[in-house]
């Protein structure tokens, strides 16, 4: 991997926007350990200060436990898919190292962060002009419907444009669009299966004015996000 | 026809000298570049100190791009967004003002103080979506130069609001309908802001943006934004409600809602007058 060898290893935070593959090409394949923490602390930082602001409708408390939790989630996804992302890498025809592999799928998490945390301040002011999420307050399903629409919308831009950008450093790296486009996609697959589990696992985010404020519910750790949408879907077919 | 002088025939000039005429043809010269067009700096123009308040009106008017060269100068970037914010601000509050003249008391100070805060907290809310829009549409601009820019658009709609202000006045002491006077200024927000917009959108492209989509999308949040804050903020235009800076926590409203309300109360108070 000859890509991007003389391109400085410094990591900033433009190149990563615009998408310059060949700087990017040359943070990845000089990486360290060390250069792991600044893509973290972003991922912290942004996926942070979105879960803080999308908590603030229920209370302080939610706040908090969703600024914990979401940038937990997006560091344990890459973290527990490190092996597999890695494995799929050369299998999928893309000849890339674990810590390759693993920079490139951290590198789009962050690129992600980076975006909700750019929104946050907007989330914040959209929950300033809601009717607060707490018992005894009426919340119209109009307000719940602007509150849904608008975390779909962010979360959906966010993760379209981490992608997009995940697809043109795999088309850099492997120098073909199909490895790229096969490889990004099983990378999607396994990071979906982690990432839906582990939202489910750590629940809730917004939280409910009629359930307590608390970090995890009761049955945190009973049944399973597939599980819960299947119930779901058969619950739309008369028995 | 001795009368009649003969001019002496010029001997012809070949049309091009001997020496280029044996060169090989070359591509046709590239025809000159526009100044919106030339690197930023390259023109002298670009370059020229701006001073003062007055110097940054006449300059966001007439140069724009010295502005943008000027922010581009890391050592003078915090100081010209210091200038523009200030501007902008103070614009803005006499806008409020006259606003606030509508229905005089309180609204006096409450109405430029809301406006102008409204104005810096949209600004400040989206400046940071603006930056990642702007980037990943292919913007080189730091932080510093977007929101320099962002500033630079705002102290152009105020100054757009400052020249439709005498008309916003006269029509504010010659009618007492609210919902007109709360179009009207909405009306001018949004030809002003159609301005900053135009003036943000120029700024981005010296700093090498690739598609305008992106910011496109940006507008839309910011207008959203900016129209959601009156409403967040109300009233405005009508009477200030003692005890109530800001309306209370129950009365939260989306602005389209307000709208159609205050549309509503209008055609209520028209029909129990019997006009």
């Amino acid at each position: 991997m000859n890509t991007g060898q003389n391109q400085p290893a410094h990591f900033a935070l433009g190149p990563l926007l615009r998408g310059e593959a060949t700087v990017i090409t040359g943070w990845i394949t000089r990486w360290t350990g060390g250069h792991l923490l600044r893509p973290a602390a972003l991922i912290v930082a942004g996926a942070g200060a979105f879960g803080a602001a999308m908590g603030s409708w229920r209370a302080a408390d939610q706040a908090l436990y969703s600024a914990i939790k979401l940038p937990f989630i997006l560091l344990a996804t890459a973290a527990g898919n490190a092996l597999v992302n890695g494995m799929l890498a050369p299998l999928l025809g893309l000849n890339l190292r674990l810590r390759e592999s693993l920079a490139s799928v951290l590198l789009s998490f962050a690129l992600a962060a980076v975006i909700l945390g750019a929104f946050s301040p907007l989330m914040a002011f959209l929950v300033w002009n809601l009717p607060p999420l707490r018992p005894g307050v009426a919340v119209t399903a109009m307000a719940h419907s602007v509150m849904l629409l608008t975390l779909v919308t962010v979360i959906a831009f966010a993760g379209l444009a981490s992608n997009l950008r995940l697809r043109q450093l795999l088309r850099r790296l492997g120098d073909s669009e199909a490895k790229a486009t096969r490889l990004l996609l099983a990378w999607l697959a396994v990071n979906l299966l982690l990432g839906s589990q582990l939202s489910w696992i750590l629940r809730p985010f917004i939280g409910s004015p009629g359930l307590p404020v608390e970090f995890l519910r009761d049955g945190a750790l009973h049944g399973n996000f597939f599980e819960s949408v299947f119930h779901s879907v058969r619950q739309l077919w008369p028995d | 026809m001795a009368g009649l002088a003969q001019p002496n025939p010029k001997p012809e000039k070949p049309a091009m000298p001997d020496s280029k005429l044996n060169q090989p043809p070359g591509p046709p010269p590239l025809p000159p570049r526009s100044a919106a067009e030339r690197p930023l700096g390259e023109d002298p123009n670009d370059r020229a100190p701006i001073g003062g308040a007055i110097g940054v009106i006449e300059t966001v008017l007439r140069h724009p791009r010295r502005i943008s060269f000027q922010l581009a100068q890391a050592h003078a970037t915090g100081r010209l967004i210091g200038l523009l914010l200030t501007v902008a601000l103070g614009f803005v509050a006499v806008y409020g003002a006259i606003v606030g003249s509508f229905s005089g008391g309180d609204q006096w100070w409450a109405a430029p103080l809301k406006i102008t805060c409204g104005l810096a907290v949209t600004a400040a809310i989206c400046l940071p979506s603006l930056h990642i829009f702007a980037c990943l549409s292919g913007s080189t601009a730091r932080l510093g130069e977007v929101a320099g820019a962002l500033c630079g658009a705002l102290t152009l709609a105020t100054l757009l609001l400052i020249g439709f202000a005498p008309v916003a006045w006269l029509f504010s002491q010659s009618t007492r309908s609210i919902a007109m006077m709360g179009f009207l200024h909405l009306a001018f927000w949004l030809v002003a802001a159609g301005f900053g917009v135009r003036y943000l959108k120029s700024a981005f492209q010296q700093y090498g943006l690739r598609s305008e989509s992106g910011l496109n999308v940006w507008v839309v949040i910011f207008l959203l934004v900016s129209l959601q804050m009156t409403t967040a903020l109300r009233p405005l235009v009508g009477p200030a409600v003692k005890g109530h800076f800001l309306p209370p926590p129950a009365e939260k409203k989306f602005f389209v809602a307000h709208w159609i309300d205050s549309l509503d109360d209008q055609a209520d108070r028209t029909t129990s007058k019997g006009d």
